[in-house]
């Protein structure tokens, strides 16, 4: 699927920018379009969504976080919103599910990503598979850990928003439930945006929808010759 | 907000939350006899004035029962049961409020600082300015006491009339009980009244018959009588309430266990940036063009 799109005369600085508002893995000059303007909207909606939810649900999780409730106004502003920013996350998180499930299936190859032993040499940058494409193993593993950390989210957070209408024993598994999806998936959300952050040209990717050709050519090789057209050398 | 000449002995969600008082106060309780009660209901209605609480519908429930259980509105309730034993029929009644736990449940889980004090002398009180209203009291205590009010958006519940007892009043339900089967005064001594009751009830056939203080929650600050002492149930109390091991494990496991887990996991990101480094292609990008 070599595609490369000649700069169109669109009045815009940046071919490549003005192409990503609506193409994505399609090559323009230099650089290679990676996410359309769409997919990025629906990223910055999970994300926005995510670090309010956080920012609202600190402070009521434990007192030591209590300063983030000074920056909507108080504990009781953070309980009123908290339960309408998680309904908001659980939306970016269905566009996410609608935009992305076909293309997170995961391959036998993207299991053995997984494995500790992979793992730990992509943690030491010695990973080399020549055959990882679009998005890695961990990326799709990321993506259903997301959206099950999701639902366990949505589920026990409607309980807990509202307590007087469920029983005894199903607010305390919520309560659990809560805690520990939230913990889990937060762990996984501080990796992610390391990732995005230490890795210089990733975080590119969500703002203008674009990559450069090494940054492609090194995280994600296979995508790079599927777009590009170049050869396996 | 706090009264006035009572210090807190702990606070909910607060950091350093237990045994903050200076003063040195004896801890309170109610006695409940509920071999006397006649079911009078004047402690409701005491409750209801004292508190400024409204007058509120009752309900017909089958029997002579105010109201199917506690209100936001209504904090004080006297539950009567029809039990059929063998040789007769005992109608039980009891007076169902806040217990104030020296272990509160409501207290362990609520997460907003200072909404939910114990007092020196063992009261526990709400405080509605800090109060968020998230219900989480409610699934804490083991008695099913503290209610969410639609109309204040706030939890409440018994006082244990506070602005009395820091006056050196008892509570409007004991002032009010016209048979003796409610008395105020020290923990202490209310055991001792407790236990001298049960005596008597045992000498009387009662070979059951209970105080029923609790251990599991600590003891709580309203000890009860109870003629049919082994089932503490038939007066719609729990046999061994504890709080709830979901907020003992909430509170005491996940929260410092995820802490440290989120804490551990920047320490170990940060070293690998600062050890491994960004991981960089091996080309530099060729400066964009345009702008």
């Amino acid at each position: 699927m070599a595609h490369v799109v000649s700069p169109p005369n669109v009045g815009h600085a940046d071919a490549a920018i003005a192409v990503a508002r609506s193409l994505e893995d399609v090559e323009v000059g230099d650089r290679i379009v990676r996410h359309t303007l769409a997919t990025r909207l629906m990223h910055w909606l999970v994300g926005t969504s995510f670090i309010l939810s956080f920012l609202t649900g600190m402070p009521i999780w434990t007192p030591i976080f209590g300063w983030m409730a000074a920056l909507f106004g108080g504990l009781q502003v953070c309980r009123w919103l908290h339960p309408f920013l998680g309904v908001l996350f659980s939306v970016g998180l269905l566009w996410m599910a609608a935009s992305w499930w076909s293309q997170m299936v995961m391959s036998g190859r993207d299991m053995e990503w997984l494995s500790p032993a992979y793992f730990a040499k992509y943690l030491r940058f010695e990973s080399t598979d020549p055959e990882t494409g679009k998005y890695n193993g961990g990326q799709k593993a990321l993506f259903w850990i997301a959206l099950l950390g999701g639902v366990a989210l949505f589920l026990s957070g409607l309980v807990l928003w509202f307590p007087g209408v469920f029983p005894q024993a199903l607010r305390e598994v919520s309560w659990i439930l809560h805690d520990v999806a939230f913990i889990a998936f937060f762990l996984l959300i501080i990796g992610h945006v390391y990732l995005a952050i230490a890795d210089p040209g990733t975080f590119e990717s969500m703002v203008d929808g674009t990559v450069s050709k090494p940054w492609a050519r090194l995280h994600h090789p296979r995508w790079y010759r599927d777009v590009t057209g170049e050869q396996r050398k | 907000m706090p009264i006035q000449g009572l210090e807190v002995l702990q606070s909910s969600a607060s950091l350093r939350g237990q045994n903050t008082g200076l003063r040195v106060l004896a801890k309170v309780s109610k006695y409940i006899d509920t071999s006397t009660c006649i079911g009078c209901k004047a402690c409701e209605v005491a409750c209801q004035e004292w508190n400024d609480l409204p007058v509120v519908p009752t309900q017909q429930v089958g029997t002579y029962q105010t109201l199917p259980t506690l209100q936001a509105d209504f904090w004080n309730l006297i539950r009567f049961n029809e039990q059929e034993f063998e040789g007769g029929l005992a109608w039980l009644m009891r007076k169902d409020q806040c217990m104030h736990c020296a272990d509160p449940g409501c207290l362990a889980a609520c997460p907003a600082p200072g909404a939910i004090v114990q007092y020196a002398n063992g009261i526990v009180d709400v405080n509605a300015e800090n109060c968020i209203g998230c219900g989480l009291c409610e699934t804490g205590c083991p008695f099913d006491v503290p209610r969410f009010s639609a109309k204040t958006g706030k939890m409440s519940k018994c006082t244990l009339c506070v602005d009395r007892v820091d006056s050196g009043l008892e509570p409007a339900c004991i002032k009010a009980c016209p048979t003796g089967c409610l008395h105020f005064g020290t923990k202490e001594d209310m055991v001792e009244l407790g236990h001298a009751r049960v005596k008597q009830l045992q000498a009387n056939g009662f070979a059951n018959a209970m105080l029923y203080d609790p251990p599991g929650v600590g003891g709580t600050g309203v000890v009860t009588v109870l003629a049919h002492g082994d089932k503490p149930e038939l007066y719609g109390l729990p046999k061994d309430p504890r709080v709830p091991l979901s907020v003992t494990f909430s509170k005491r496991i996940l929260k410092p266990l995820g802490i440290f887990a989120i804490g551990a996991t920047l320490v170990g990101l940060f070293t690998h940036y600062v050890r491994t480094g960004p991981k960089k292609p091996h080309d530099d990008n060729p400066p964009r063009t345009g702008g």
